[in-house]
């Protein structure tokens, strides 16, 4: 169940197309593998926050239903950095494209539109986000902690490295041992 | 599924052979038997070849390059500082020969020992120095 | 006249129950025996594994990528592998890829025939969960001669693999191969033969392929509803992009797709024989060479020191897609790392599943998507203090009565 072939340029070039201003830092990386060195791509860029959510709803111009694999997220000082990663064109041998988005939240105001409208199995994962990193999500249908246990105090991320972050919980459990 | 289950009573039993056919009332008494020669125990399961057991160290060829400690998975390796030589803990090794394959001198190896149980985890049999 | 008002009542089940390989805490509204409801909650084997990783340098964390799952515990010290190779572009030597095609795909027989013991047990079928033991004896004794351990294999390294199969070895990666094939079509047989298994399974736990699509669902899990999602196959990474095989849907044997629990059975089913002859096809091409980029590993260590930039590295594990994405920026340590295990996306599919179905089915259909909750939960071990309201063993014989009523 796939669209027409669209190399992984025509994909960037479409978003660039779509987001004049928005997509930044564009790259396409090409891997190899086995003996007859099949090929295949993976797609990286950054994106402006707010465009994320017209971002994905673009992808669902190549796909019916765009693969959602997971978001990860660091803490680089004052910012924290998202991305997003996704997959299109399963089904056939040797055609899936990765592409990878990466937005940038500022730490004083960390906050993003969900997209379990768009692409339901996405809930896990912006959960994980917003317990982990203290991302809020906007419009998120399940507001509740998933990995992190109930004991650990709100207010302790444990991604972040600053003062929130979970030094003051860590127990090394070896320091008794000569 | 019926034939298969019928069959596996005229089969020998899959499973490895315990140490005595029947459980004994006091395990010590059972192996001071086998010690004096008095009963006799299914031997363990032979390991295969390039297993990883106990570690053996040769301490004349180590050079105190520390590589083995910057490698070891689980911090298992501590250097000591006057006569240049390490020390390994057996209670954290996780036998996965890494420190083998980064020694610039070989002098690590891993031999076939397993029977490794002990009460106190910093015994001499489970130090290597 | 009084008036009785019905309302559905909750039952919890988990984090420690018999039923549950590995601990998940359910919350169930149940009206009657039907379930209306369910809430999922993980969290229970948590380690900070991410956490820990930034703090161990390149070698130290692909061992305790290992041990983020037993039974998973090949792909993810390989997709790490996979992501720090293409970030700092290594060259992986041929014969490499294909001793790891070797052992990936040793790793899916040994998980699908525990699998299908499981099932069996969780039905209340436990001749075949002990048959199952002894076939996956086979290859655990297999595993053992080519890597030197049965579960944490330690053959992963940074560019290669760290043991070579001779042409010794060969003959006897044959024979057992041989073997496998032969138990493997009595395990056809039992399951797929059965009218008991059929009765209990068919229209049981049902995930639509829409559902399947929407919600990303991953591995047998989606291959099941007739989704054609497959690592192995979409993006070939090792050599699998020489070998010859297909995508394997309930459609392959029976011609149409339900996407219930025994479709489930059969796609594992199909999985182990496509994996016995990928094994060898693979032995049959293994080409000449070094296995390791390279050898000496402090100059490797050094020059992964001065790599920056990021990367993802994808496998097909017998539960679905492993992703690891790794952050680099030029230290000893990775700076992020992200892991994201199959039954991760799995979990939602759940939901759907298990609404409108009975008590009794519950540890059949939460047993059908192989979760493997020590993948899922990478945090620090919690104590948990939510008290379980339902009997010890309840729920396991509930599930053996109705195979019993369905057989009277």
């Amino acid at each position: 169940m796939t669209t027409t072939r669209v190399t992984p340029e025509e994909i960037v070039s479409s978003f660039q197309t779509r987001f004049p201003q928005g997509i930044t830092q564009p790259r396409v990386e090409r891997h190899n593998g086995g003996t007859l060195k099949t090929e295949f791509v993976h797609v990286w860029f950054r994106i402006e926050t707010g465009l994320l959510k017209e971002a994905v709803k673009h992808l669902f111009a190549f796909e019916p239903y765009p693969h959602f694999a997971v978001t990860s997220g660091y803490d680089l000082g004052d910012t924290i950095e998202l991305v997003y990663h996704f997959s299109l064109f399963y089904g056939e041998r040797g055609r899936e494209i990765s592409l990878n988005m990466t937005v940038t939240l500022p730490k004083d105001n960390p906050v993003i539109d969900t997209i379990t409208d768009l692409i339901p199995g996405a809930l896990i994962s912006e959960q994980e986000k917003q317990e982990m990193l203290g991302v809020q999500i906007r419009g998120i249908p399940k507001d509740a902690r998933v990995f992190v246990a109930d004991d650990i105090p709100e207010g302790v991320f444990p991604w972040r490295r600053d003062e929130t972050g979970p030094d003051k919980l860590v127990r090394n459990l070896h320091e008794g041992d000569p | 599924m019926i034939p298969q289950l019928l069959a596996q009573l005229f089969k020998k039993p899959f499973t490895n052979k315990h140490p005595r056919k029947y459980i004994p009332s006091s395990s010590t008494t059972f192996f001071k038997d086998v010690q004096n020669g008095k009963e006799t125990m299914n031997p363990p399961v032979k390991t295969p070849e390039r297993f990883r057991g106990k570690i053996v160290y040769e301490k004349e060829k180590c050079i105190g390059c520390r590589l083995c400690l910057k490698v070891c998975p689980s911090q298992a390796i501590v250097f000591k500082e006057e006569e240049k030589k390490i020390k390994i803990y057996l209670a954290r090794c996780t036998f996965c020969a890494q420190c083998n394959d980064i020694c610039p001198v070989h002098c690590l190896q891993m031999s076939d020992e397993f029977l490794l149980a002990d009460t106190e985890k910093y015994s001499p049999r489970l130090t290597v120095e | 006249m009084t008036t009785i008002s019905r309302t559905t009542y909750q039952i919890p089940i988990g984090p420690i129950h018999p039923a549950l390989k590995e601990p998940v805490n359910f919350t169930f509204e149940i009206d009657g025996e039907k379930i209306i409801n369910v809430d999922i909650r993980l969290g229970h084997v948590h380690r900070s594994i991410e956490w820990a990783g930034t703090k161990r340098n390149f070698i130290q964390v692909l061992y305790l990528a290992e041990r983020i799952c037993g039974i998973c515990s090949y792909c993810h010290p390989m997709s790490l592998a996979l992501a720090v190779e293409r970030t700092a572009h290594i060259d992986v030597p041929e014969r490499a890829e294909y001793l790891r095609v070797v052992h990936s795909e040793l790793e899916r027989i040994a998980s699908h025939i525990l699998w299908v013991g499981v099932a069996a047990h969780e039905i209340g079928f436990d001749s075949v969960l002990f048959l199952t033991w002894q076939v996956r004896e086979m290859v655990l004794d297999l595993i053992e001669y080519l890597t030197g351990n049965r579960i944490t294999k330690g053959i992963t390294m940074i560019g290669g693999v760290r043991r070579d199969l001779t042409a010794e070895m060969v003959p006897r990666i044959l024979e057992t191969l041989q073997q496998l094939k032969k138990q493997v079509q009595r395990l056809h047989r039992v399951m797929l033969d059965d009218s008991t298994i059929q009765m209990r399974c068919r229209n049981c736990g049902v995930l639509t392929k829409e559902d399947a699509l929407k919600l990303c669902a991953v591995g047998p899990t989606a291959r099941a509803s007739g989704v054609r999602k497959d690592v192995r196959l979409d993006q070939p990474y090792f050599a699998f992009g020489d070998l010859d095989f297909e995508y394997t849907t309930p459609d392959v044997l029976t011609g149409e797709v339900h996407g219930d629990v025994y479709d489930r059975i059969i796609v594992r089913l199909l999985e182990i024989q496509q994996s016995i002859d990928l094994i060898e096809q693979s032995l049959d091409r293994l080409p000449a060479g070094d296995i390791v980029a390279e050898s000496k590993l402090p100059a490797l260590l050094a020059s992964l020191k001065k790599v920056t930039g990021e990367g993802i590295g994808r496998m097909e594990a017998p539960r679905g897609e492993v992703f690891h994405y790794v952050r680099l920026t030029a230290a000893e340590s990775p700076y992020c790392w992200k892991v994201r295990a199959p039954t991760y996306n799995n979990i939602l599919p759940w939901i759907p599943m298990l609404l409108g179905q009975q008590i009794a089915d519950i540890p059949i259909i939460a047993a059908s998507i192989d979760p493997c909750m020590s993948c899922t939960n990478r945090v620090t071990l919690v104590e948990d203090n939510q008290p379980s309201l339902v009997d010890r063993e309840t729920l396991h014989q509930l599930s053996l009565e109705k195979t019993r009523r369905l057989r009277l």
